[in-house]
C-alpha cells in the first residue's frame, strides 16, 4: 500500500523550514506569532499526509472497493424476473448445486497440483542456460518468445496444431501411435490446454529465474565441481537451496497467471467443452453472465473467486515475509 | 466505448420540432439501430430501402446506427430501460424479440397487406400479435454432395427418403470414396440444435412436432427418445466426421463438407454455413437439399426454418405511422431481392425469383411453405446449454440417453 509513502520524508522537510522562518522573528511578539504559526503548521503537518494519501484512498474506495461492495451486494439478488429482489444465499446455494461450477473449482485444484511442474520446467530450462549448454544463447531468446504473443494467437496456432486430423496426430500415426484427441476428450483436455499455457508463458519464469542465477554464488558451484558432484546433486544442494526466495516468486506469480489469464485459451480452444471439463471459475462467470443472462449468478460466482484469489494472494505475503526472515 | 454509443444512440434518437404540435407531421428524422446496416453485402440492402421510403417521404431523414452484434442486446437493454432510443430496431426472431415486447408496437394494423408476400412471422409473434416484420429466414436444410452421391453409384437427383436408405447410401460413399456421412462440429456444443432440428421432422408425430413448439414438450415420449438415440447411434457406428468434440461448428466443420470430406452437412439457410458458402469449392449444381429422411412411421418431414432477422418499431417512437412505413420499406420486395442477390441471404419474400441461383436454393424456398419452426429454437438458452455438454457426454459415451433426456426435462420444466 502506498498509503504511508508520502508523509514521512514531507516531515523533516517541513520541520526544517518551520524553524528556519523561526530564527528570522526578532522580539516577543515575533515569537508569539511564531508560536502560533507553529501551531497552524503543526495542524497543517498533522492533516498533510491525510491530504496526500486522499487522492489514493478515494481512487482505490470509488473504483475498487465501492464496486467490490456493489457486486457482492448484487450477488444477493436474483436474475430475470427477481431482478433488483434480495434472494439471500440462493445464488450461492444454486453455484454449490451446480456440477459445472464445481468442475470449474475442481479444475483449480488441478492447476494447483500441477503447479510444482509449472515451476520445475522453467527452473530446469534456466539452470541448463545458466549452466551454459551449447547454444544456451539461442534457446534464452527461443525460450522468451511466447511469451510476447497473445493467448488467441497461441490458442488458434495449438488448434491447428492439436486438431483431429492435425499436424501432431499425423507424426504419432507415423510411429505407429493412435490419434489422440487432444481437445475433445474430456479426460485429456484440460490437461492440453495447461500444458499450452505453460508453454505460452514460461518464458517469464524464466527470466525471473535467470535473474534470481545472477545473484548466485559462483563460487559455491566451483567448490561442487571441485568436490566432483553430480549435476543433480549440484541442483539439488546449491542451486535449490540458494534460489529459494525467487522459486517461491515463480510459485505464487505461476498460481495467479494460471487463475486468471487462461480465459482467452480457454475461449479459444475449447469453449469450456468437451462436456464442460475445461471450465474455470472466469470461464464460468463469462457464461453466465453474456450468454446465458445470469448476472447475479455471476457475481456470485466473481465473489467466491475473489475469496479465493485472496487466499492465494494471504499466502503468498506469508511466504515471502517466511523467505525475507530466512535471509 | 459501449457507455459512449449508448449515449450517442440516445443522443441521436428522435426528436419533435414543438411537442405540443403534430408530432407525426413534424418528425423530421426516424432512427434505425441493428448489426446489420454497417456490413458491405448489406449496403445496397439499405439503399433500396431507404431509398423507397425517401419516395414515400421525402421530407424525413432516415439515420441507421449499425451496433456490433456482441453488444447489441446490451445497449438495447439500456435504451428499453430508459423509453429513449431508436424509432425502429432489428430483432432476432425467438426468444430475443419475445423477451423485449412489452418495449415494442404491435405492427399487425400497418403490415397487413404484407402477411401473405412474406414467410417467417411466428417467430416474431408473441400472444397473437406480430411485433416485428421479418426480413431473412433461418433454417437448417440437410445439404448433400452430389458429386460423392454420383461416385457412389447413388442418385443424385433422388436423395434417400427413409433413414435405413440414408445409412446403406452413407455406407456405399464411404467404400467409394472415404468420405464421412454427416460433417459434424460439436466443439461449441452447437451440432446437437442442429441435429434436433435438422432431423426432428422426420422421427415426431406432426401433433408430436407442434406440441413441442407449443411449449408441451414430452421428454419421455419415445420418439423424442428416438432423436437422441440417432445422435449416439451416429457417433458409435461412425457416420459423423472425426474429431466431432473437438471440431467447431464455425467455421471449421463447414470446410469437411466442402472439401468433400463429409456427404451431408445440417448447415443454415441464411447468412453463412449456407449454399452460397459453399459455392467457393462446389459448384451450384453439386450442391443438393433434401429432407429429413423418415426414421419412424407417421412423421412427415418437414423445413425446419424459423424468421431470422426483422425489423421492430419502439413504443416510444413520436411517429408510429412513419416508423412501421419504414418497416415495410425494409421489407419490400425490391429492397430483399437486392438482399438475396447480394448477400445471398434467404429472404423472407415468397415472391422473389430464385430460379438463377442452382437446385439448392430452389429446393429450400419450394419447402418454405410447408416448413415449420424449429425444434431447438423453442427451447432455452440454458436449456441448449445443458443440451451442448450432454451431446458431447453422448457422443463420448460418458452418459446414457435416458440420464440426458432425465436432465434435459429437468431444466426444460424449470426454464
Amino acid at each position: 500500500m502506498p498509503t504511508g509513502g508520502p508523509s514521512p520524508p514531507a516531515r523533516p522537510a517541513d520541520s526544517e523550514r518551520a524553524g528556519g522562518a523561526a530564527v528570522k522573528q526578532p522580539g516577543r511578539r515575533a515569537t508569539r506569532t511564531a508560536t502560533r504559526q507553529s501551531f497552524r503548521r503543526a495542524r497543517a503537518e498533522r492533516l498533510a499526509p491525510y491530504v496526500l494519501v486522499a487522492p489514493a484512498v478515494l481512487i482505490i474506495v470509488a473504483l475498487r472497493l465501492w464496486p467490490l461492495a456493489l457486486g457482492v451486494n448484487f450477488s444477493f439478488t436474483g436474475d430475470g424476473e427477481l431482478n433488483g429482489t434480495a434472494v439471500g444465499l440462493g445464488n450461492y446455494l444454486e453455484l454449490a448445486g451446480d456440477p459445472l461450477f464445481r468442475t470449474s473449482m475442481r479444475n483449480v485444484g488441478l492447476l494447483v497440483l500441477l503447479l510444482p511442474l509449472a515451476v520445475a520446467i522453467p527452473g530446469l530450462l534456466a539452470t541448463f542456460i545458466y549452466l551454459r549448454v551449447p547454444g544456451h544463447r539461442v534457446y534464452r531468446s527461443v525460450y522468451f518468445f511466447p511469451a510476447v504473443l497473445s493467448p488467441v494467437i497461441v490458442g488458434a496456432i495449438f488448434n491447428l496444431m492439436l486438431g483431429y486430423d492435425g499436424p501432431l496426430n499425423s507424426v504419432l500415426a507415423v510411429i505407429g501411435a493412435g490419434p489422440v484427441d487432444w481437445l475433445g476428450d474430456p479426460g485429456i483436455a484440460m490437461f492440453t490446454v495447461t500444458g499450452v499455457h505453460v508453454w505460452a508463458t514460461f518464458g517469464m519464469a524464466l527470466v525471473v529465474f535467470l535473474a534470481g542465477f545472477s545473484t548466485l554464488d559462483a563460487s559455491l558451484l566451483d567448490a561442487a565441481r571441485v568436490d566432483g558432484a553430480s549435476l543433480g546433486r549440484t541442483i539439488w544442494h546449491v542451486i535449490i537451496p540458494s534460489l529459494t526466495r525467487t522459486i517461491q516468486f515463480v510459485f505464487v506469480t505461476t498460481m495467479i497467471g494460471m487463475l486468471t489469464s487462461m480465459f482467452g485459451l480457454l475461449f479459444v480452444m475449447t469453449s469450456g467443452g468437451p462436456e464442460g471439463t475445461t471450465y474455470l471459475p472466469e470461464y464460468y462467470i463469462w457464461h453466465q453472465q453474456g450468454q446465458l443472462n445470469r448476472p447475479a449468478l455471476a457475481s456470485a460466482a466473481s465473489t467466491v473467486l475473489f475469496v479465493v484469489m485472496l487466499v492465494v494472494g494471504l499466502l503468498q505475503i506469508t511466504l515471502i515475509r517466511r523467505a525475507g526472515r530466512q535471509d | 466505448m459501449v457507455a459512449a454509443l449508448a449515449v450517442t444512440g440516445c443522443g441521436s434518437a428522435s426528436r419533435t420540432d414543438s411537442p405540443s404540435g403534430d408530432a407525426q407531421q413534424n418528425q423530421r428524422k426516424l432512427v434505425v439501430w441493428d448489426w446489420k446496416s454497417g456490413e458491405p453485402a448489406a449496403a445496397d440492402y439499405i439503399d433500396k430501402a431507404k431509398a423507397d421510403f425517401a419516395e414515400r417521404h421525402p421530407d424525413v431523414a432516415v439515420e441507421f446506427v449499425a451496433q456490433p452484434f456482441d453488444q447489441y442486446y446490451t445497449l438495447l437493454g439500456t435504451a428499453i430501460q430508459a423509453s429513449k432510443g431508436p424509432d425502429v430496431m432489428l430483432f432476432n426472431g425467438g426468444g430475443q424479440i419475445r423477451d423485449r415486447v412489452d418495449a415494442l408496437l404491435p405492427l399487425d394494423p400497418y403490415v397487413a397487406e404484407d402477411r401473405s408476400r412474406l414467410a417467417g412471422w411466428e417467430a416474431f409473434t408473441k400472444d397473437g400479435k406480430v411485433y416485428a416484420a421479418p426480413v431473412t429466414l433461418q433454417g437448417h436444410p440437410i445439404y448433400y454432395n452430389k458429386t460423392l452421391y454420383e461416385k457412389a453409384g447413388l442418385d443424385p437427383a433422388d436423395p434417400p427418403r427413409t433413414w435405413n436408405e440414408f445409412v446403406s447410401g452413407c455406407a456405399a460413399i464411404k467404400k467409394a470414396t472415404g468420405a464421412a456421412c454427416f460433417a459434424l462440429g460439436n466443439k461449441e456444443g452447437i451440432g446437437i440444435q442442429f441435429f434436433l432440428s435438422g432431423l426432428g421432422s422426420g422421427v415426431l408425430t406432426p401433433q408430436e412436432y407442434d406440441d413441442w413448439i407449443a411449449g408441451k414438450r414430452d421428454w419421455t415420449s419415445p420418439r423424442v427418445r428416438r432423436i437422441f438415440e440417432l445422435w449416439k447411434e451416429a457417433g458409435d457406428k461412425g457416420l459423423n466426421s472425426k474429431g466431432a468434440n473437438s471440431t467447431a461448428m464455425f467455421n471449421d466443420i463447414f470446410r469437411v463438407f466442402e472439401t468433400g470430406e463429409a456427404a451431408h452437412i445440417i448447415g443454415l439457410m441464411s447468412d453463412i454455413a449456407h449454399w452460397r458458402d459453399f459455392e467457393e469449392f462446389l459448384p451450384p449444381d453439386k450442391i443438393g437439399v433434401m429432407q429429413a429422411p423418415v426414421v419412424t412411421d407417421g412423421s412427415t418431414p418437414s423445413l425446419p426454418y424459423d424468421g431470422g432477422i426483422g425489423y421492430a418499431v419502439a413504443k416510444w417512437t413520436k411517429a408510429p405511422e412513419l416508423a412501421a412505413d419504414l418497416v415495410r420499406s425494409l421489407t419490400s420486395t425490391d429492397a430483399l431481392t437486392t438482399f438475396y442477390v447480394k448477400a445471398g441471404a434467404i429472404a423472407s419474400d415468397t415472391t422473389i425469383d430464385v430460379g438463377q441461383a442452382g437446385p439448392a436454393v430452389a429446393t429450400i424456398t419450394s419447402e418454405i411453405k410447408a416448413g415449420k419452426p424449429a425444434l431447438h429454437v423453442a427451447l432455452s438458452s440454458k436449456t441448449l446449454d445443458v443440451m451442448g455438454r450432454l451431446s458431447q457426454q453422448l457422443l463420448s459415451g460418458s452418459t446414457t440417453v435416458d440420464e440426458a433426456l432425465e436432465q434435459l426435462a429437468a431444466s426444460d420444466r424449470t426454464g
